[in-house]
C-alpha cells in the first residue's frame, strides 16, 4: 500500500516537474510572450539626462527627449520620474554611488545618463554622445556607448542607444531605428516618402508627378514595392532600391495591379490584378519571373499579406457580396473565411509575431476602425475608436504597435497605436494628405 | 574547329563579364547599407544623385492584355543576396565595459539606418508633371465640348441608376457619332472604406459604365477603364453631398 502511495507521489512529482521545466523553457526562449502578457512588469528605468559639454544649446535636451520617447514606446521599460521620487537628476554626470542607491531603493532597476558636445572640444563641428548604464541588479555601471557624427545624426544616436537598451534587457531588436514608408500629397500628385518611425526626417523617394500608392518594404529593408500609375491610364507594380533610387517594373498586367507584398524570404511577390476580368491574387516568383494565379472566383480578391512563416496568406475578398478577410495557403489552397462580424472587413496585415491579423473593420455605426483577430478566428478585438476613417494598418516589427492612417484630425495623417488601443500617437503633422504607411522590418 | 574555339572564347569572356558584374553590384549593395564610416558618408553626398525617373527600365507598357514581362532583369530580392562578409553596419554592438573609468570605444554614425538616394525632381520629372497637367486639361476641355456626362453611384454600390442610364444614353450617342474618338472611364470612390478596396470598387464602377455603353452599341475597343479609388477626389469635404460627387464614373475623351 505504502509503496503504491510513494509511487504515485513520484509520478506526480515527475509530471509537475516536467510541467515546470516546460514553463521555464518557454520563458527562456520567448521573451516577447512575457512582455505582452497583461501581468508583464515593465522595467523601471530612470534617465538622468545628458550634460551638455559645449555643444549646441539644444543638444543634451534633444538626446534625452528622443531617448525617453523611444524607451516609452518600447513598452519594455517604464520611465520613472526621478525628481518625483526625490532624486536630483542634474547632479549626476559620473558614477555616483549614493544617488544610485537612492534610486534603487525607490524601485528603479536601470539608470542611464550621459554627456554630449563637440567631439574634440569647442569648435569641432562633429558631435559626440556618451551614454552610461547602471543596473541595480548588479549594482554597478554595466556599460557605456560613445557615438560620434554630425548634427544630422543626433536623433539617431539616441535611437541607437534606446535599441541597445532594449536588446540588452530583452534580447530583441528594438524599433527605435525603424522607418515608415508612406504616401504624401505633393503638389497635385501622391508620392512616396520614408520617415523615421517617430515621424521625423521625412525624405521623398519618388517624383513621378501622378499617383504612387501602397508601398511595402522588402524583408531586408533595401527595397520598396508599390503601385505606380505609369501613365494616368495604366498601373504597374514597381520596385525601388532605396540606396540607389534604381527602379524596376515587376508586374505590368492589364487592369489593376495593386497591393504588392513580398514574402518573408523575399522570393515571391503576392499582388492583386484584374487582368482576367475581376481582381484576383497572383504570386510572382522573383527568381524565375513565373507568375501563378492563386484565387479563382467571381468576387474581387486583393490585399494579400504573408504569415511570418510564408506558408499562408490573409487577404480581402468580396466573394460573399461585401469585403471580408480570408486566409489561404501560400499556394492558394484551403481558403477559409476569417471575419464574420460586420459587413466590411478589409486591408489585413499579419503580425510579424504571427499571433494577430490586423484589419479595417466597419463598426455597427458604420465607422472604419482597426480590429485585430487571431489567425484561428477565436479572438477578436477592436483597437481604435472615434470618428476618423482609419485605414492601412501595418505592424511594427516587434508586434506591439500598429501604424495606420486616419482622418480623425480632419485631413488624413499617420498615427501609431499599441495593439490594446493605448498610446495613440499622431506622427505626421505637415502636408495636406499622408496615407498608406508601411512599417519597416527591424535592423 | 575555329568556330568552336571562338565560341569557347566568347563563353569565357561572357563568364568573366558576369563575374565582374556580380562584384560590382555587390559593392553597390554594401554601400547601400548604413553609412557608418566617413568615406561612405562622403560617397553618399558627393556621388551623383540618381533621379527617380532616370533609371526606369521599360517604358510605355500599355497593359493591353496578357502578361507582358516588364523589366528585363529583376533585382535579386532573396535574403541571401545580402552581403554576408560584412554584417549590416546598422547592427548593434552592445555596451562597452567602462570599469575603471575606461571610455567606451567610438561608434561613428552616418546616414539614418537605411541609406536613401536623394530624389531631386529633375528636369525630366518636371517635364513629365507638366505633360500630365497639359494632357489632363486637354481631356477636360474635349469632354466638356462633347458634353459627356458622368454617372453617380450609391454608397458601396456599383449599380447604374436610372439617372445614370439617361446620362450614358447621351454619352453613347456622342461616342457613336464621333467614330475617331477614344473614351476613358475613370472609376472614383468617396473617402470611406480602405484605399485598396476602393481601387477595386472604382474599377467595378468604371466597368459597369463601360458594359452599359457596350450594351448601347459602343465598340468595347473604344472604351478604356481605369480606377483611381479614393485617390483623386473631386470634392474634399466630409459631407454626404461631397461623397456623392466622388462616387463617380467619370467619362472623358482620351487625348491619345
Amino acid at each position: 500500500m505504502n509503496r503504491i502511495i510513494v509511487g504515485l507521489m513520484l509520478v506526480v512529482c515527475v509530471v509537475v516537474g516536467a510541467g515546470l521545466i516546460g514553463i521555464l523553457d518557454s520563458r527562456a526562449t520567448d521573451v516577447f510572450l512575457e512582455a505582452t502578457r497583461p501581468d508583464f512588469q515593465k522595467i523601471p528605468i530612470g534617465v538622468f539626462g545628458f550634460q551638455n559639454g559645449g555643444g549646441p544649446e539644444w543638444l543634451g535636451g534633444r538626446i534625452e527627449e528622443v531617448l525617453k520617447a523611444d524607451l516609452q514606446r518600447s513598452l519594455v521599460f517604464s520611465l520613472v520620474d526621478l525628481p518625483g521620487i526625490g532624486v536630483k537628476v542634474r547632479e549626476v554626470s559620473t558614477a555616483d554611488k549614493a544617488v544610485f542607491k537612492q534610486a534603487a531603493e525607490n524601485g528603479v532597476s536601470v539608470l542611464v545618463w550621459g554627456k554630449s558636445g563637440p567631439r574634440n572640444g569647442s569648435g569641432d563641428s562633429e558631435l559626440s554622445m556618451d551614454g552610461f548604464v547602471y543596473d541595480s541588479g548588479s549594482d554597478e555601471v554595466v556599460g557605456g556607448k560613445r557615438y560620434v557624427g554630425s548634427t544630422s545624426v543626433v536623433r539617431l544616436m539616441a535611437h541607437r542607444f534606446a535599441d541597445e537598451l532594449v536588446f540588452r534587457y530583452t534580447g530583441e531588436a528594438g524599433i527605435a531605428r525603424t522607418k515608415i514608408v508612406y504616401v504624401a500629397e505633393h503638389g497635385n500628385a501622391r508620392e512616396l516618402f520614408v520617415m523615421d518611425y517617430d515621424g521625423y526626417e521625412p525624405k521623398q523617394i519618388t517624383a513621378d508627378g501622378f499617383l504612387n500608392l501602397m508601398p511595402r518594404w522588402s524583408p531586408d529593408r533595401r527595397f520598396i514595392v508599390f503601385t505606380a500609375y505609369r501613365s494616368r491610364n495604366t498601373q504597374d507594380i514597381d520596385i525601388l532600391e532605396l540606396a540607389t533610387g534604381k527602379r524596376w517594373t515587376l508586374v505590368s498586367m492589364a487592369g489593376l495591379n495593386i497591393t504588392p507584398a513580398l514574402s518573408p524570404d523575399g522570393n515571391f511577390l503576392a499582388f492583386a490584378s484584374s487582368q482576367d476580368g475581376n481582381s484576383e491574387i497572383y504570386k510572382l516568383d522573383t527568381r524565375t519571373k513565373a507568375s501563378h494565379r492563386l484565387t479563382v472566383n467571381q468576387g474581387g480578391d486583393l490585399s494579400p499579406t504573408w504569415s511570418p512563416t510564408g506558408r499562408e496568406m490573409a487577404f480581402t475578398s468580396d466573394r460573399g457580396g461585401a469585403p471580408q478577410v480570408f486566409v489561404m495557403g501560400a499556394d492558394g489552397s484551403n481558403v477559409r473565411r476569417l471575419t464574420y462580424e460586420g459587413d466590411y472587413n478589409a486591408a489585413p496585415a499579419w503580425s510579424p509575431r504571427g499571433n494577430w491579423i490586423a484589419y479595417v473593420c466597419r463598426t455597427a455605426q458604420r465607422l472604419y476602425k482597426l480590429c485585430i483577430v487571431s489567425p484561428d478566428g477565436q479572438k477578436r478585438l477592436q483597437v481604435t475608436t472615434g470618428s476618423g476613417i482609419d485605414d492601412s494598418p501595418s505592424w511594427s516589427p516587434d508586434g506591439r504597435h500598429l501604424t495606420f492612417s486616419s482622418t480623425v484630425d480632419g485631413k488624413s495623417h499617420i498615427y501609431m497605436v499599441d495593439t490594446d488601443g493605448k498610446n495613440l500617437e499622431r506622427i505626421t503633422f505637415g502636408g495636406t494628405h499622408n496615407s498608406s504607411p508601411s512599417w519597416s522590418p527591424a535592423l | 574547329m575555329t568556330i568552336r574555339v571562338a565560341t569557347m572564347g566568347l563563353t569565357v569572356v561572357v563568364g568573366m563579364l558576369l563575374v565582374i558584374q556580380g562584384g560590382c553590384s555587390k559593392k553597390s549593395i554594401q554601400s547601400g547599407g548604413d553609412a557608418q564610416s566617413s568615406e561612405r558618408g562622403m560617397a553618399k553626398s558627393g556621388g551623383p544623385a540618381p533621379s527617380a525617373m532616370g533609371s526606369m527600365g521599360s517604358t510605355g507598357s500599355t497593359g493591353g492584355g496578357g502578361y507582358d514581362a516588364p523589366s528585363a532583369t529583376f533585382p535579386d530580392l532573396s535574403l541571401s543576396s545580402k552581403p554576408q562578409d560584412e554584417p549590416e553596419s546598422g547592427s548593434l554592438r552592445g555596451f562597452d565595459s567602462v570599469s575603471g573609468g575606461k571610455a567606451p570605444s567610438e561608434e561613428r554614425l552616418g546616414g539614418g539606418g537605411t541609406m536613401l538616394a536623394k530624389v531631386e525632381p529633375s528636369e525630366s520629372t518636371a517635364r513629365q508633371i507638366e505633360d500630365i497637367r497639359r494632357e489632363q486639361a486637354k481631356e477636360q476641355a474635349a469632354s466638356a465640348e462633347a458634353g459627356l456626362r458622368d454617372v453617380f453611384f450609391g454608397y458601396d454600390s456599383w449599380t447604374i441608376t436610372e439617372e445614370g442610364r439617361q446620362s450614358l444614353m447621351q454619352d453613347a450617342q456622342w461616342i457613336k457619332g464621333n467614330s475617331g474618338a477614344l473614351v476613358k472611364i475613370e472609376g472614383h470612390c468617396d473617402e470611406r472604406g480602405t484605399l485598396a478596396y476602393n481601387l477595386v470598387l472604382g474599377e467595378k464602377r468604371a466597368k459597369a459604365v463601360r458594359n452599359y455603353l457596350v450594351e448601347l452599341g459602343v465598340g468595347a475597343n473604344r472604351l478604356a477603364v481605369v480606377s483611381y479609388g479614393k485617390e483623386r477626389p473631386f470634392c474634399n469635404e466630409r459631407s454626404e453631398s461631397c461623397y456623392q460627387q466622388n462616387r463617380r464614373g467619370h467619362v472623358v475623351v482620351r487625348s491619345k
